[in-house]
């Protein structure tokens, strides 16, 4: 076990075919990282309807080099573009776009692009010592512990992700209720279709996600969009002195280390670890002034918890089947779209074909770093890519993948439909990952709960039966209630990025000068 | 009109109003339309009903407490992008602009083919985006458009073999291929 099964998936990753595919998905994941609108989640749902004509193994190391990739885009973005970004990689920019405005942009690309194959390598070696061990454990999983883990998985993703947790189980809501849509695989009856006999084989899981992520996205920013030119920092200087290296090696092993946990539990996302790993480094800085005006190690730190835990997030996803973000969630649409439900057996069952995966993503690492180092002007030339080109392409890809799925103009209607449901739900502040990972996640813990009834006869006391789901069922408790306690306590709960912020704000307020960051 | 304030109280109507009303509203369809569900006559055990009810109830719940919330000042802070300016107006021209265009889009598509279509629909969506809607600024995002569409529709259609109406004169022009 171990070494030499991942030895074997280094022999299947390693044919010219599956390392074009590595190569076309760390480009791509790149590419889509440093374009503002869109994300990885988007990306592999777009090139869902690949699974049609790739090979499994070639179709899911794309994928992997996608979501890897779109890690190391989204620094670039964040350090270069004079806008604030998403909420995984703002901790990035808060230093980085400092650092690049007092002309060091060169040596921030470089310590987030090492420190993100250095926190990347790491954590994919992790995931390969791990996922055996859990396997071990979850081959005793039953189908009332499954339903507790998904149970787990909603609520934390519905309370993590966001600033507040009624909007991420509005959200979820959404989700369940679009997964519900179409025959029930149990017993073949149809709920909710309407009538309309295109719903009755569901809402494809490509049309919802393109229209949540892309086409509310391209309907947001249209609403709102940023006038004028886009204005890219320039990236000077030289990419990494030896002081530099000194003062990021820490941090690349630290945010390591918060990012990988968090990544694997079902609390996923990369915005808590990031955060504390800002926290972390400047509390351990010997350098604090610098904090607040481009403190490299502000950069490190993030960057690499940022990477270490989507590496972690793959671990629930390939032993138990469990996604944590929209992009796993989607991974995991492609997993079934080859008839393959990833659970503690997928090790045994398809053993070299998650070897091979893995094994991939260590030379995808290795490949994200030469193309994020050295050619880095070429993304950056994408940074300035005209808006209204940038959204109407954004369009017409959406219109392309959900196209593709079934031929069927209706289709086409359906997204926008459900495009303007997200793009409400940016306006209302509600997060959009809860509803792809409810409509993903729901029919499996549906499947586990009505499996896990039809044993105990409708008895509901199974669903408490084992230690594990009464773990696992307490945590989910815990994560929903926690926070609305907390805010009875303490007042309205600070996201990580407003605690952030105003920490910035005093740190601004100290120097004397009152610049806002991104204005 | 703007919700980009991350003021946690703020009163005035918001749309997230109704939006809570029709979550809670989608959770009584839920209730009351799983009842309709035929169960098939041996099972005694947990049938096709029981998870509808359970996220009809959830839902419900959500957009009850949700409204409640809202009307009592609470607003949920909007989404940040590198491309949103959150002080600007909602602009809902473009909003409207971009739903016409790609629902017409939609059903253009089996009648004039895919990249045609979608020409047309990125430069209304491009036009409107960059602020100036005379025909004449409308020319480049057009062309820009079409060639984006004949480009990924002979790569995806020529390779890859994705079903895509191409339109009569682009499919004869490549039809040697």
């Amino acid at each position: 076990m171990g070494i030499s099964d991942l030895l074997g998936g280094f022999a299947d990753a390693i044919t010219p075919v599956n390392l074009l595919f590595a190569l076309l998905g760390v480009v791509l994941g790149t590419a889509v990282g440093v374009l503002p609108g869109i994300g990885p989640a988007m990306t592999v749902a777009l090139l869902l309807p690949a699974t049609y004509v790739l090979e499994p193994t070639s179709a899911l190391i794309m994928f992997a080099g996608i979501y890897y990739g779109g890690m190391y885009g989204g620094s670039t973005t964040s350090i270069l573009l004079n806008t604030p970004g998403e909420s995984a990689s703002i901790m990035t920019a808060l230093e980085g776009n400092k650092m690049a405005k007092a002309g060091r942009g060169s040596a921030a690309l470089a310590t987030a692009a090492i420190g993100s194959f250095v926190a990347g390598t790491i954590a994919t070696l992790l995931l390969a010592l791990v996922a055996p061990a859990l396997v071990q454990v979850a081959i005793n999983v039953t189908t009332a512990d499954y339903f507790a883990l998904a149970v787990l998985a909603f609520v934390a993703v519905a309370s993590v992700l966001g600033s507040s947790p009624l909007r991420g189980l509005a959200s979820l809501c959404l989700g369940l209720y679009l997964g519900l849509v179409g025959t029930d695989v149990l017993t073949g009856q149809e709920r909710f279709t309407l009538g309309i006999p295109q719903l009755s084989d569901g809402i494809d899981v490509v049309v919802v996600a393109v229209a949540l992520f892309a086409v509310g996205e391209s309907l947001y920013v249209a609403s709102r969009l940023r006038k004028g030119s886009v204005q890219v920092i320039d990236h000077k200087g030289s990419w990494m002195t030896r002081n530099d290296l000194r003062r990021s090696w820490g941090p690349w092993l630290r945010g390591t280390a918060f990012g990988f946990p968090f990544g694997v539990m079902p609390a996923g996302g990369a915005e808590i670890p990031t955060f504390l790993s800002y926290a972390t480094e400047k509390k351990l800085t010997k350098h604090p002034e610098e904090f607040g005006h481009g403190a490299i190690e502000g950069v490190a730190g993030p960057e690499a918890a940022n990477n270490a835990s989507a590496a972690g997030v793959l671990v629930p996803l390939l032993t138990l089947g469990i996604p944590t973000s929209a992009t796993a969630a989607i991974i995991l649409a492609a997993f079934q779209g080859y008839g393959i439900q990833p659970g503690p057996t997928l090790l045994t069952t398809e053993g070299p074909l998650v070897w091979a995966l893995i094994a991939s993503l260590f030379i995808g690492n290795a490949m994200l770093l030469v193309l994020n180092l050295p050619l880095v002007g070429l993304w950056v030339k994408l940074l300035r890519i005209p808006r209204p080109y940038l959204y109407a392409g954004i369009l017409t890809f959406a219109s392309l993948g959900s196209f593709a799925v079934n031929a069927d103009p209706l289709d086409l209607v359906i997204l926008m439909g459900l495009g303007l449901l997200g793009f409400a739900m940016r306006r209302f502040g509600w997060p959009v990952a809860p509803a792809v990972i409810g409509l993903i996640l729901g029919p499996i813990a549906e499947t586990n709960l009505r499996r896990a009834l039809a044993i105990s006869d409708g008895d509901l006391s199974v669903l408490v039966d084992s230690w594990f789901s009464r773990v696992v069922l307490l945590l989910a408790l815990l994560a929903l209630v926690g926070p609305v306690v907390l805010r009875a306590v303490r007042g309205r709960r600070a996201t990580p990025e407003e605690s952030a912020q105003q920490q910035e704000d005093r740190e601004v307020q100290k120097a004397g000068n009152r610049e806002g960051w991104g204005a | 009109m703007s919700t980009s304030t991350t003021e946690p109280t703020r009163k005035g109507f918001s749309g997230e109003l109704v939006g809570a009303v029709l979550l809670a509203a989608l959770g009584v369809y839920l209730l009351v339309d799983a009842g309709a569900i035929a169960i098939p006559g041996s099972s005694n055990t947990v049938g096709p009903r029981f998870f509808p009810y359970a996220v009809g109830g959830l839902t419900l719940a959500t957009g009850a407490l949700l409204a409640l919330r809202v009307l009592r000042g609470d607003r949920g802070p909007a989404d940040d992008g590198e491309d949103v300016d959150p002080d600007a107006p909602t602009d809902w021209r473009a909003v409207a602009v971009i739903v016409v265009a790609f629902v017409a889009h939609a059903l253009l598509i089996n009648v004039v083919g895919w990249p045609l279509a979608v020409a047309l629909m990125f430069a209304a969506v491009a036009t409107t985006l960059q602020g100036r809607m005379t025909p004449r600024a409308a020319v480049r995002p057009f062309l820009v458009g079409l060639t984006v569409g004949c480009v990924v529709w002979i790569v995806f259609v020529k390779a890859l073999n994705v079903a895509l109406p191409g339109g009569t004169v682009l499919e004869f022009l490549t039809s040697w291929f």
